[in-house]
């Protein structure tokens, strides 16, 4: 998943156009509640279930995009392995 | 003009006061022997009073600030500082913030369902809404069965629906629901503190916005209504209390929740409940301490818990003064606690609170207040309408009878079931008089 992707989502929960790359999602008036949508999106789209706790450490497009393709291909390796 | 409104609530006393303003005779009748309705101030400690009923507001309740502005009461904001508890099947967590230990996906897939639903309702007129019979048709509980598989999803959602709307699952329909969160400003902004619907209280206790609104008006206590009759160019309201009077008037202004404006005998027309329409389900609950210890913990006083009888607590405490926990005690398990005696009630509630809170002493007072078993509220904090209510009851909402007008947060598509939504009503609804007589 791209920056792209989730910065679409973000621009759906938050009801906002004005999202970029780096916009932090609780600057933008974001709060926990939503913060599980922006997650459940996510996962919708590629699979990858982040946590609440990873979304905090994290909680700009461009950081979560980096989560999830690391998790991305964790989960290919797994596969692979299998 | 002569208008008698029954009921001295937050709806009846704003239509009465605009209606004097506006140069109209207007006396109130009022079934109990305060005014305030679902608004109730209990004296905690000399000079500290806490809200029994109605308390929380936030910026977008315009005209109820706006009031608040004209009786010269503050707000105070709602301190959410320090970390929550939560007890949600596997022993008590401390968290930072309010969110819960649970699978934030699963509880993100919940909010993107009932955000969908949110917004499939039309938030003026629902039982217009494009998939209306579907929705009114089916209960909460039956959407649940259908559209949350997830066991964390399932965990949290009764709490949340106790929290919002004072409801159990299988007493709302989708559309309702769906309605009631849309009406409120959507699930975030219903839902927060901060930035939402609690932000803050009304400073010294929302019944004095009630109180002052009375102070100036004719208004008799202990005057239940049981009659409205038509007759010639007027009508006669007949009570049965202390004045035992027969009341003749231009027009009547009927405040009262619906299932108790069913209670009266009023000219024929369209049912204003069903037999599917509940009360909302909520037993506020205050433990009374010396000084909101929990903020010399860390802790907020938030909690959220998947078994009763609190299934959330809050700090309540006002300025300065001593410290109040707020219980909250919602949906179903709001009538197994209701059933309980006074002692029982306590001690599972202490019990309760010093166990999410071990350093807690024991509370110096402790009040209950059962909405579900007033008799002049039938519930708080709003009726809940059942499957096909809104298919039912929505388009005559407003519609006058004859001369019989309807007010209350039930009659307002506007923050129903809310402190403004009540104000929008007594708005509407003198306005509605003053361009009719």
């Amino acid at each position: 998943m791209n920056v792209d992707g989730v910065i679409d989502i973000y621009r759906r929960v938050l009801e906002s156009e004005d999202i970029t790359g780096d916009s932090d999602f609780f600057e933008l008036g974001g709060d926990s509640l939503l913060a599980t949508r922006v997650l459940s999106g996510i996962a919708r789209v590629s699979g990858v279930e982040l946590s609440f706790d990873d979304f905090l450490l994290a909680p700009t497009p461009d950081a979560l995009a980096k989560l999830v393709s690391s998790d991305e291909r964790h989960l290919n390796t797994a596969d692979g392995a299998r | 003009m002569r208008v008698i409104v029954i009921g001295a609530g937050l709806a009846g006393l704003t239509a009465a006061s605009r209606l004097v303003a506006a140069g109209a005779t207007v006396t109130v009748l009022e079934a109990r022997d305060r005014v305030g309705g679902r608004t109730h101030g209990i004296e905690v400690a000399p000079g500290s009073t806490v809200d029994a009923g109605a308390a929380y507001l936030g910026e977008r309740h315009t005209e109820l600030l706006k009031l608040m502005a004209d009786l010269d009461l503050a707000t105070v904001p709602t301190g959410m500082r320090g970390d929550s508890r939560f007890e949600l099947g596997h022993g008590a967590d401390t968290r930072a913030g309010r969110f819960p230990p649970l699978n934030a996906v699963a509880l993100g897939d919940l909010f993107e369902k009932l955000a969908e639903v949110t917004a499939a309702v039309r938030p003026d007129a629902p039982w217009a809404s494009p998939r209306a019979a579907e929705l009114d048709a089916m209960t909460v509980a039956e959407w649940v069965e259908r559209e949350v598989p997830h066991a964390d999803a399932r965990l949290f959602f009764p709490l949340f629906l106790g929290e919002m709307m004072a409801a159990d699952a299988t007493d709302v329909s989708v559309l309702h629901m769906g309605f009631y969160l849309r009406s409120g400003g959507g699930i975030r902004y219903l839902n927060a503190f901060e930035g939402g619907a609690q932000e803050s209280r009304v400073d010294g206790g929302a019944h004095q916005i009630c109180e002052r609104l009375a102070a100036p008006l004719d208004v008799r206590l202990g005057e239940p209504v049981v009659a409205v009759r038509a007759g010639g160019d007027g009508v006669t309201v007949h009570g049965t209390g202390g004045n035992g009077g027969a009341y003749r008037a231009d027009a009547v202004v009927v405040a009262v929740p619906p299932v108790l404006a069913d209670r009266i005998e009023l000219p024929a027309g369209p049912a204003r409940s069903t037999a599917v329409t509940a009360p909302g389900c909520a037993v506020k609950v205050h433990l009374i301490f010396g000084s909101p210890v929990w903020r010399e913990h860390g802790m907020s006083g938030w909690s959220v818990n998947a078994h009763g009888p609190l299934l959330s607590t809050v700090d309540d405490s006002p300025p300065g003064g001593a410290g109040v926990l707020t219980g909250f005690v919602t949906g179903a398990e709001a009538h197994r606690y209701g059933a309980l005696d006074p002692a029982e009630q306590r001690a599972s509630a202490v019990a309760q609170a010093q166990r999410l809170f071990p350093f807690l002493p024991d509370p110096v007072a402790f009040h209950v207040t059962d909405w579900v078993g007033e008799t002049y509220s039938k519930g708080c904090y709003a009726a809940l309408f059942g499957p096909g209510d809104w298919t039912r009851l929505g388009p005559a909402l407003t519609t006058p009878r004859g001369r019989v007008h309807w007010a209350g947060t039930e009659t307002s598509t506007e923050f129903f079931g809310l402190m403004e939504g009540a104000i929008r009503s007594g708005h509407r609804v003198a306005a509605e008089i003053l361009s009719t007589y």
